[in-house]
C-alpha cells in the first residue's frame, strides 16, 4: 500500500460527498433545483472511485496488510497526547467502502428517478440528495476511522443522517415520530457503546486500534497487569450494546420497522444495506476484545439467533411490503450477528455483502411498486401486478430467491456458512438457523406472490405503470449482483460446475488478516471447513451436502407453502388464520412491544419529570419562601413597633428608661 | 499598549453607553445602531487583546500564566497594610470567555432590532452595562474588582427582566436578584475572611485580595482543613447559585421564560459561566483540600440535577422554559468535570461553557426569533412549523444537535472530555494525582446524554413537524419580519453556526490554549501531592509540563 494513495484517496471518499451534500443543500433551492442529484451523484461516484482504488492497493498489498494514516490532531487527553483523526484501511475496510459507495450510487441514481412526481421533483428534492450525500460521508468515517473516537463520530453522524431522512416527509405525524423514535433507541444502545469506549480508555490509556488491539492480544493493560476477563466481557459487552442499537438487534431493533416512515430509496440504502450493518463491522474490528471474552460471544450469539428467530415470526403476518423487509432485515441482521457469535467472523461479513445486494434491490422494487401504486405499499390493496410492471417483478423475484436461500443465489452461500458454524458450536443455534431459513422463504415468497400474482388489482384512482429508466437501472445492475455476488467466496459445496463451484474461498482469504482474532483468540473456533470439538451428532450426520440439501429443501418447502396459502388456496390462509386467533393477533400486533415501552418506560420517566417539577415548583421553593419569610415576618412584627404616633414613641421611651434605671439601681453585676 | 488593551475592552461599552445617554428621547433607530456598532467594536478590540495574548505567550514562553496584566493601586497601597488594585489581566481559559462575551453581545442586541420597541435607549445602555459586568469578572485579577463585577451583572439584568419581559417580569426579577443576591453575600464573607486570615498567617502581612497571591496561599498549605471546608462553602453558596446547580436551581426557569431574548441569550450564554468560573478561578485553586473532599458530594449533586432538570425539561410545554431545565442539565455536566479534579475534565468543563454558552446562546435566538412571529411558545399551540420555515427549522435542529452533543460539533468535545476526565478520575495516570470521582460517576452521568436527547428532538419534533398549527391573526409582520426568518435573522444564527462546526471539527487551537492555563492554575499541585510539591520546587515545574510533551499517540 502507498501512503500518499491511501491518505489522497480516503480523503477523497470522505470529502467528495460532503461537498456534494453541500452543493445541493446550498445551490440547490436557487439554482440547481430539478439538477440537484448531479453534486451527490458525481460525489459519490468519486467516492467508489476512491473505494476502487483502494481495494487495489489492499488487494496488491504483500505483506502489510494495515495501514493508518494520522490526518490531524483533533481533541486533547489532556495528558499531553491527543486523539488524532486518522484512518485505518485494511482489507474489511476496503469491503465496506465498496459495498457502501457502490449501493449508494445505485441509490442515488435510483432516487433521481424515485424522488420524483410525474417527472417534477417532489418537494424537499434538493434536501434529500445534501441528506444522502452527509450519509455516505458519514458512513465512510464510520469505516475509515482509525479509532474509537471516529468510530463513535461516524456512528452518531449516521444515526443523525438516518433521524433526518426518515423524517424527510415531515409534515406526516408517523415521520416525525419514527424519526424520533430511531433516534433515541439509538441513543439507549450508544449509551453502552460510549461507556465501553470510556472502560477501554480507562483500561488501555488510548483509544487507537492499533494500540489498544496490539494490548489486547497481549493480554496486558497500560500499567502492564493482566487485564480479567471480566474486564473484556465488560467491555464486550458495553461496546455489543451500541450494535444491538444501530444494527436493530433485540430488544432494541423496534425503531427499525418503524424506519419504513423514510423513503424507499432510504430504506434501501440506511436501513438495509448499509447503516444497520455497522453493528457487524463495529463486532469484527473489535474482534480482539471480543474473543477474548467467551461470555460476549455466547451472548451475540445467541442475541442474534433469537433476534433472527424472533423477527421472523412477526414478519409472517405483516401486510406492508416495506415492513415486512424490513423485519426481515432485523432477521438477517441476526444472522450476521450468529455467524460473529459462533466465531465464523467471515462467513458474517460475506453475509452481510451479499445481503446488501439482495435487500437493497428488494427494497428498491418494494420503492418501484409503491411509486406505482401511488404511496401505498400493503398488498391488500393491490395484487398481480407482474402483468404491469414486468421489469420490477422480475428483479424483485430475483431478490426474494436470494434472500430465500434459493440453491446457488447470493444468499445461499453465505447464509448456508452461518448455519454451519453455528451447528458446530451448538447443535440448538443452527436448529434456530434453519428454522428462520424455513421461515424466511415463506414470507419472502408470501409477499412476491400477494403482491405480483393472482389477479391484477389497483388502488382506485392509481395510473400503474412500470417506473422509469433511472429506476430500473439500479434494479437490473442489483439483480446481477444477486445472483453472482457469492460466487466471491464459495466455499464449503465443493464441486465441478464450469469451475465456478470450486471451494475457491477467495473472500475469506481475503479477509484472513481481519477476522484472525477470530481464530487466535477464539476458545471453540471453527474454520469453515473443519468440524470444531464438541460439535456433536448433529454436525457428523449432517455433513456439507446434508445441510447445503436441507437448507435448499427449506427454501422450496417455504416458497411452496407460500404458494399454496397466498395462490392456490387462499381460504386455506383465512381457515389457519381462524383457528389461531390469538397467536395472528399478537404477531400482527409485533408481540406489543412498543405498547409495553410506552407503558412501562416512557410514561414513569415522564411521571418523574412531572414529579421533578412538582419538587421545583413546592419543595424547593417552598423552602426559598421560607427563608425569605423570616426578615418578611420579623419586619411585619417590628412594624407595629413604628406606627408613627407620638404617644407610643413617648410611652415606650418611658417604659425603657424605667427598665433601664431598674437595673442600674438593682442590677447584680455592679 | 499591551496593559492597556483590557481595560480598554471594559471601557468601550461605557463609552457606548455615554453615547446613548447623549441622546435624546427614547425611541429611534439610532440607539440600536450605536448600541450594536459599540458592541462591535468591543468585539474587535477582543480579537486585538486575543491576538495580543498569542504574541504575549509567544515571547514570554508562559503558556500558563496571566498576560495582558495592568494593576493600578485602587484601596490602600503604598504603606498601607491594605492593598486592594485594580488589576486585570487574562490567561488561556479567560481569554476564550472573554471572546465568548464579546461575540453573543453584538449578536443579542442585532437579535432585539425588530423586538423592543419601547424605551429602546435604555434598553441598549443596560444591555451594554451588563457585558461591562460580565467582562469585568473575567478579566479581574483582584477580588474586589471581581466581586464588584460579580454583583453588578445583576442589576442590568434586574431591570431588562423587570421592565422588557414577560408578563410575570416582575415576580421574575425579583426572585431573580433576591436569590442570587443572597448567595453572593456569603461569598463575599468568604472572600473577606480569606484575605485576613492571609493577612493575619501570610508572609507578607498585607491584606490583599491578589487572587494569584491568594491562590499560592491556598496551594502552599497554608490554609488549615477547617478554614477550607468553611471557605468552599461560602464560595459554593454564591457559585453554585449561579450556575444554577441543583437544588438552588429554581430561580433560572422563571427569570429565563420571562427575560426578553437578549437576556436570556446573555444570561444562558455567558452569566452562567460566571458561577462556574468562580469556582474555577476560586474554589479549586485556593482550596484545593476542600474541593478534593468535596468533589464526590458536588458530584453527586451534579449528576442528579443533570438527569433531574432533563426530566423536567421533558414534561414543559413552554419551549423557553424546556431550554432553561436543558441548561441546568447541561452545567450539571460542567460541574461533574470540574470536581473530576483531571486535567482532561477540567478542559472538558471550560470547553462546555464556552459550548453552551454558543448552542444554548443560539437556541434562546432561534426562540424568540419563533416568539416574535407567534407570541406565544405553548409547544400546544404551535407545531408544524418546518414547511413555513425550512430556514428557522434548519436552524433549531443545528444548535439542537450541537447542544445534545452530536460529535463533529462544537457541544460533543466538551461532553466526551467530562466524562472521559470523570471515569478516569481516581486513577494515577498524566502525571497527576488522582481525583474523588471515578467511572462508577460515569455511567449515571452517561443516561443524562440519553434524556438530553429525548428532550430536546421531543421538542423539535412537536414545534417543527407534524400538520402546521399556529395561533390565528399569527405570523405577526407588524415589524416588519417575514415568514421565514430575516436577513438579518440569518446573519445572526449564521456565525454562531460556523463557530460550532470549526469548534467540533479543529478544537486543536482552544485547547491548546486552555490546557496551560488549567494546568497552572487547578494542578499547579494536587491535593494528594500538595507537601512534596512545595518542599521541590522542580517537581512543581514537572506537574504543569504535560503540554509542552505533546504527542500523537492518541
Amino acid at each position: 500500500m502507498v501512503e500518499g494513495t491511501i491518505s489522497t484517496w480516503s480523503m477523497l471518499i470522505m470529502l467528495l460527498p460532503l461537498l456534494g451534500a453541500v452543493l445541493a443543500g446550498a445551490l440547490g433551492p436557487t439554482v440547481l433545483k430539478g439538477r440537484s442529484h448531479w453534486p451527490v451523484l458525481l460525489g459519490v461516484g468519486g467516492a467508489l472511485v476512491g473505494a476502487v482504488v483502494i481495494f487495489g492497493q489492499v488487494r496488491d498489498a504483500h505483506d502489510e496488510h494495515q495501514m493508518v494514516v494520522p490526518l490531524y490532531d483533533w481533541i486533547s487527553t489532556g495528558a499531553g497526547t491527543w486523539f488524532s483523526v486518522s484512518v485505518l484501511v485494511d482489507p474489511l475496510t476496503s469491503i465496506m467502502l465498496l459495498v457502501v459507495t457502490g449501493v449508494s450510487l445505485l441509490v442515488v441514481i435510483y432516487a433521481r428517478g424515485y424522488m420524483r412526481d410525474h417527472n417534477e421533483p417532489v418537494r424537499g428534492y434538493e434536501r434529500f440528495f445534501a441528506y444522502i450525500g452527509l450519509f455516505v460521508f458519514s458512513m465512510c468515517a464510520l469505516v475509515l476511522g482509525g479509532n474509537f473516537l471516529l468510530l463513535y463520530l461516524g456512528w452518531e453522524a449516521v444515526g443523525l443522517c438516518s433521524y433526518l431522512l426518515i423524517g424527510f416527509y415531515y409534515d406526516k405525524p408517523a415521520a416525525a415520530a419514527a424519526a424520533k423514535k430511531a433516534f433515541l433507541v439509538n441513543r439507549i444502545g450508544d449509551f453502552g457503546f460510549g461507556l465501553g469506549i470510556l472502560l477501554i480508555y480507562l483500561t488501555f490509556n488510548s483509544l487507537d486500534y492499533q494500540t489498544v488491539f496490539a494490548m489486547v492480544e497481549m493480554g496486558f493493560d497500560a500499567a502492564g497487569d493482566k487485564v480479567s476477563t471480566g474486564r473484556f466481557t465488560a467491555i464486550a459487552l458495553l461496546l455489543f450494546c451500541g450494535a444491538v442499537g444501530k444494527s436493530a438487534q433485540f430488544p432494541l431493533y423496534v425503531w427499525l420497522p418503524d424506519a419504513m416512515e423514510g423513503p424507499s430509496p432510504v430504506s434501501a440504502l440506511i436501513h438495509a444495506a448499509t447503516m444497520v450493518t455497522a453493528g457487524v463491522y463495529m463486532v469484527v474490528r473489535c474482534g480482539a476484545i471480543f474473543a477474548a471474552s467467551p461470555t460476549a460471544m455466547a451472548v451475540v450469539a445467541c442475541v442474534g439467533a433469537f433476534t433472527a428467530f424472533f423477527a421472523a415470526t412477526m414478519a409472517l403476518v405483516q401486510t406492508d411490503m416495506k415492513r415486512i423487509l424490513a423485519y426481515s432485515t432485523v432477521s438477517q441482521l441476526g444472522y450476521m450477528f450468529l455467524g460473529l457469535g459462533v466465531f465464523a467472523a467471515e462467513a458474517a461479513v460475506f453475509h452481510l455483502y451479499t445481503h446488501a445486494f439482495f435487500k437493497a434491490l428488494l427494497f428498491l422494487g418494494a420503492g418501484s411498486v409503491m411509486h406505482a401504486m401511488g404511496g401505498k405499499i400493503d398488498f391488500r390493496e393491490f395484487g398481480g401486478l407482474r402483468r404491469i410492471m414486468p421489469w420490477t417483478y422480475a428483479t424483485m423475484l430475483i431478490g426474494s430467491l436470494a434472500l430465500a436461500g434459493f440453491p446457488l443465489l447470493a444468499g445461499f452461500w453465505s447464509k448456508d456458512e452461518i448455519i454451519h458454524a453455528a451447528f458446530a458450536q451448538d447443535w440448538l443455534l443452527g436448529t434456530v438457523g434453519l428454522v428462520t431459513a424455513l421461515m424466511t422463504s415463506f414470507y419472502t415468497f408470501r409477499m412476491v406472490f400477494r403482491a405480483f400474482h393472482g389477479v391484477t388489482r389497483v388502488p382506485e384512482g392509481v395510473h400503474a405503470h412500470e417506473s422509469g429508466g433511472w429506476m430500473l437501472v439500479p434494479l437490473v445492475v442489483l439483480a446481477i449482483g444477486a445472483i453472482f455476488a457469492g460466487y466471491a467466496g464459495v466455499t464449503m459445496h465443493p464441486g465441478g460446475f464450469v469451475g465456478l463451484f470450486e471451494p475457491h474461498g477467495w473472500f475469506h482469504h481475503f479477509l484472513e488478516p481481519v477476522v484472525e482474532p477470530f481464530k487466535v483468540n477464539g476458545v471453540g473456533h471453527v474454520a469453515a471447513g473443519h468440524v470444531g470439538e464438541g460439535s456433536g451428532w448433529v454436525v457428523a450426520h449432517l455433513s456439507h451436502y446434508g445441510l447445503m440439501y436441507a437448507s435448499s429443501a427449506l427454501a422450496l418447502i417455504g416458497i411452496g407453502i407460500a404458494y399454496v396459502l397466498c395462490v392456490d388456496s387462499p381460504m386455506l390462509a383465512a381457515v389457519i388464520r381462524r383457528a389461531f386467533p390469538r397467536t395472528h393477533e399478537v404477531l400482527y400486533n409485533k408481540y406489543y412491544v412498543d405498547e409495553a415501552c410506552i407503558r412501562w418506560i416512557v410514561e414513569p420517566l415522564k411521571r418523574a419529570g412531572r414529579f421533578c417539577v412538582g419538587v421545583d415548583n413546592f419543595v424547593i421553593d417552598g423552602i426559598v419562601w421560607f427563608v425569605t419569610a423570616v426578615p418578611r415576618g420579623l419586619g411585619w412584627g417590628l412594624r407595629g413597633l413604628q406606627q408613627g404616633a407620638l404617644q407610643g414613641y413617648a410611652a415606650s421611651m418611658v417604659v425603657g428608661l424605667a427598665l433601664l434605671l431598674v437595673i442600674v439601681l438593682f442590677g447584680t453585676w455592679t | 499598549m499591551a496593559d492597556w488593551i483590557l481595560t480598554l475592552v471594559l471601557i468601550s461599552p461605557l463609552a457606548g453607553v455615554l453615547l446613548l445617554m447623549l441622546g435624546r428621547g427614547e425611541d429611534g433607530p439610532r440607539f440600536r445602531l450605536i448600541a450594536l456598532g459599540t458592541s462591535l467594536v468591543t468585539f474587535i478590540l477582543a480579537v486585538v487583546a486575543f491576538s495580543m495574548f498569542g504574541q504575549s505567550v509567544t515571547s514570554s514562553g508562559q503558556a500558563g500564566g496571566f498576560h495582558l496584566e495592568q494593576s493600578v493601586a485602587w484601596i490602600g497601597g503604598g504603606e498601607s497594610d491594605v492593598d486592594i488594585r485594580y488589576h486585570v489581566g487574562i490567561d488561556g481559559v479567560s481569554v476564550w470567555l472573554v471572546l465568548l462575551t464579546t461575540f453573543l453581545t453584538p449578536l443579542a442586541i442585532w437579535g432585539s432590532f425588530s423586538a423592543i420597541t419601547k424605551r429602546a435607549r435604555g434598553y441598549y445602555a443596560l444591555l451594554l452595562l451588563l457585558e461591562v459586568g460580565m467582562l469585568g469578572v473575567f478579566c479581574a485579577m483582584d477580588l474586589l474588582l471581581f466581586y464588584v463585577c460579580f454583583e453588578f451583572t445583576l442589576i442590568p439584568l434586574f431591570f431588562l427582566i423587570g421592565i422588557w419581559g414577560g408578563s410575570d417580569r416582575q415576580r421574575a426579577a425579583n426572585k431573580f436578584f433576591i436569590y442570587t443576591v443572597a448567595g453572593s453575600v456569603l461569598t463575599f464573607a468568604g472572600v473577606l475572611y480569606l484575605a485576613y486570615y492571609g493577612y493575619a498567617h501570610g508572609p507578607d502581612q498585607v491584606f490583599t485580595l491578589d487572587i494569584q497571591t491568594l491562590t499560592a496561599m491556598g496551594q502552599s498549605g497554608l490554609l488549615p482543613m477547617d478554614v477550607q471546608w468553611w471557605l468552599f462553602v461560602a464560595f459554593a453558596a454564591g457559585f453554585a447559585i449561579k450556575v444554577p446547580f441543583f437544588p438552588v436551581h429554581t430561580w433560572l426557569p422563571l427569570a429565563h421564560t420571562e427575560a426578553p431574548t437578549a437576556g436570556s441569550v446573555l444570561l444562558a450564554g455567558v452569566l452562567l459561566k460566571l458561577g462556574t468560573y468562580g469556582f474555577f478561578r476560586l474554589s479549586l485553586p485556593v482550596l484545593p483540600d476542600a474541593a478534593f473532599v468535596f468533589g464526590p458530594f458536588m458530584a453527586t449533586l451534579a449528576i442528579v440535577g443533570i438527569s433531574y432538570a432533563a426530566l423536567a425539561a421533558w414534561v414543559q410545554t413552554d419551549v423557553k422554559k424546556l431550554v432553561a431545565y436543558s441548561s441546568v442539565s447541561h452545567l450539571g455536566f460542567c460541574m461533574l468535570g470540574l470536581f473530576s479534579l483531571k486535567m482532561a475534565g477540567v478542559t472538558g468543563s471550560v470547553m462546555y461553557m464556552v459550548n453552551h454558552g454558543l448552542s444554548t446562546g443560539a437556541l434562546f435566538l432561534v426562540i424568540g426569533m419563533m416568539y416574535e412571529r407567534y407570541h406565544t411558545r405553548d409547544i400546544h399551540e404551535i407545531g408544524g412549523l418546518a414547511k413555513p420555515m425550512p430556514w428557522m427549522a434548519f436552524f433549531l435542529v443545528f444548535f439542537t444537535l450541537s447542544s445534545i452533543g452530536l460529535p463533529g460539533l462544537n457541544g460533543f468535545i466538551g461532553e466526551f472530555l467530562v466524562l472521559l476526565g470523570t471515569a478516569t478520575s481516581n486513577t494515577e495516570t498524566d502525571a497527576l494525582a488522582a481525583g474523588p470521582l471515578g467511572y462508577g460517576y460515569a455511567i449515571p452521568a452517561a443516561i443524562g446524554i440519553i434524556l438530553g436527547a429525548v428532550y430536546m428532538l421531543w421538542m423539535c419534533q412537536r414545534v417543527l413537524f407534524g400538520p402546521l398549527r399556529e395561533p390565528v391573526n399569527t405570523p405577526d409582520r407588524s415589524t416588519g419580519l417575514t415568514r421565514d426568518l430575516t436577513l438579518r435573522e440569518k446573519l445572526i444564527l449564521v456565525p454562531i453556526g460556523v463557530v460550532c462546526v470549526v469548534m467540533g471539527v479543529w478544537p486543536k487551537p482552544i485547547l491548546e490554549t486552555m490546557e496551560p492555563a488549567i494546568a497552572a492554575n487547578v494542578f499547579h499541585q494536587s491535593p494528594a501531592t500538595s507537601e512534596q510539591l512545595v518542599l521541590d520546587p522542580s517537581e512543581m515545574d514537572d506537574s504543569v509540563a504535560p503540554e509542552t510533551k505533546e504527542g500523537h499517540a492518541s
